[in-house]
């Protein structure tokens, strides 16, 4: 009897987890301004620079639209990837944590910081702009106006003496055929990769951008973080799409941030007034 | 055994969950407590990280309440219709606003997810606590 019910909640269960992965798209409510989700096509093949590689070019949005998605039907992109492969310490910190704390120490958003490397593209909904010439890379991120410039000419990283904690870290940049790798150490502990999952000082991301065609970009992260993760983790490859309508990145400053005092308002809640 | 069946559970949800969108707002409001709120649009503050909208709505003895609502970013709301010239010519005027309470109890705070405004036009406002984008047609 015993096995039984394990076996109807393992069912149970099992089914649960493929229907959430299968949420078909459903009706789409009539509101103005609301986006229709279609698809871009591919377009040709990518532009390239003077010095052959693939030009990056262009203002992205997140998903296949080519627009907005905070206001599409489409569900958020929904990819396959491996369990991250938390050392048991951090997994049993994660746990410990509740929703309202993980959002005050780990949603940058919360806090109006910024969200680093790789957080500005794994916690990050809204649009970039990339510039690519022969050597160089310029990545503007709409989120609060923030920006990065990288040297993709293969040179190597600061000596580590002269390395110091920062937001978006120590980059570099280097062409592995079509694909963009950016290499990023020295991030403060400070930013988290998404979600609740915090890093050590010892953190190496390794970011791969590639164009396949026209009007997609892909982007893939690789975490090595010795001292949280049992081993290396590599992300699915997320899909953006070259803006549909031409558009151009909005002015986006955080200056009214009201959510740390309703967080911690929260929080005094749930910890019976302790907090 | 059950109980290594429940972790298993647990073990393939955590794995999924990577894959959904991290929204702040769907631990700050409850989902469970939403309402179509009327009254008079008294202030519009187009900022971020999020935009506000604030009402004077009647209280249960008939007083009058400030309400305040949270919006989604000036950039999704720009993209999607709701810009400042539009939601400033419902000025002082009656509006209807979808509105999920906070959980820290703070009395008349709500995150918003669609409006209708004084001239009878829906617009997106963002914030979808209790995922009814995609599920009905409101109001």
């Amino acid at each position: 009897m015993k096995m039984r019910v394990t076996l109807v909640a393992a069912t149970v269960c099992l089914l649960s987890v493929a229907v959430a992965a299968q949420d078909p798209p459903k009706p789409f409510v009539e509101a103005r301004g609301s986006v229709k989700p279609v698809p871009l096509p591919r377009g040709g093949p990518p532009p390239r620079m003077a010095d052959g590689k693939v030009d990056l070019s262009g203002v992205w949005f997140p998903g296949p639209t080519g627009k907005a998605n905070a206001w599409s039907v489409v569900p958020d992109e929904r990819v396959k990837e491996d369990p991250v492969p938390f050392q048991q310490w951090a997994a049993d910190k994660i746990k410990s944590m509740s929703r309202t704390e993980i959002e005050l120490l780990g949603n940058a958003n919360v806090q109006c910081l910024p969200p680093g490397t790789p957080g500005m593209m794994t916690e990050n909904p809204y649009v970039h702009q990339i510039i690519t010439k022969p050597g160089q890379f310029v990545h503007l991120i709409e989120n609060n106006n923030r920006w990065r410039v990288v040297h993709t000419d293969g040179r190597p990283h600061k000596p580590k003496e002269e390395q110091e904690p920062l937001f978006n870290g120590d980059m570099v940049g280097r062409w592995e055929g079509d694909t963009l790798v950016i290499d990023t150490v020295s991030i403060d502990e400070r930013t988290w990769i998404r979600d609740a999952w915090f890093h050590s000082a010892d953190l190496h991301v390794i970011e791969r951008f590639r164009r396949p065609s026209v009007n997609y970009l892909e982007h893939q992260f690789t975490i090595e973080d010795p001292k949280v993760l049992t081993k290396p983790w590599t992300s699915a490859w997320r899909t953006y799409t070259l803006s549909a309508n031409d558009e151009d990145l909005t002015e986006n400053f955080c200056t009214n941030n009201e959510q740390v005092e309703q967080f911690k308002k929260l929080l005094e809640v749930e910890s019976g007034g302790k907090k | 055994m059950k109980s290594s069946v429940l972790m298993f559970c647990a073990l393939v949800l955590l794995a999924a969950a990577p894959a959904r969108a991290h929204h702040a707002f769907a631990a700050e409001f409850d989902a469970k407590n939403c309402a179509d709120v009327t009254g008079v649009l008294t202030k519009v503050a187009y900022e971020n990280p999020h935009a506000y909208l604030f009402m004077d709505v009647k209280g249960s003895g008939g007083q009058t309440e400030q309400a305040t609502f949270q919006l989604s970013s000036t950039s999704n709301l720009r993209r999607g219709g709701a810009t400042p010239a539009v939601l400033n010519a419902s000025l002082n005027k009656e509006v209807l606003i979808r509105g999920c309470g906070s959980r820290n109890g703070e009395k008349n705070r709500y995150a918003a997810s669609f409006i209708k405004l004084a001239d009878g036009t829906v617009q997106r406002l963002g914030q979808d606590v209790e995922g009814i984008f995609g599920t009905k047609v409101w109001r």
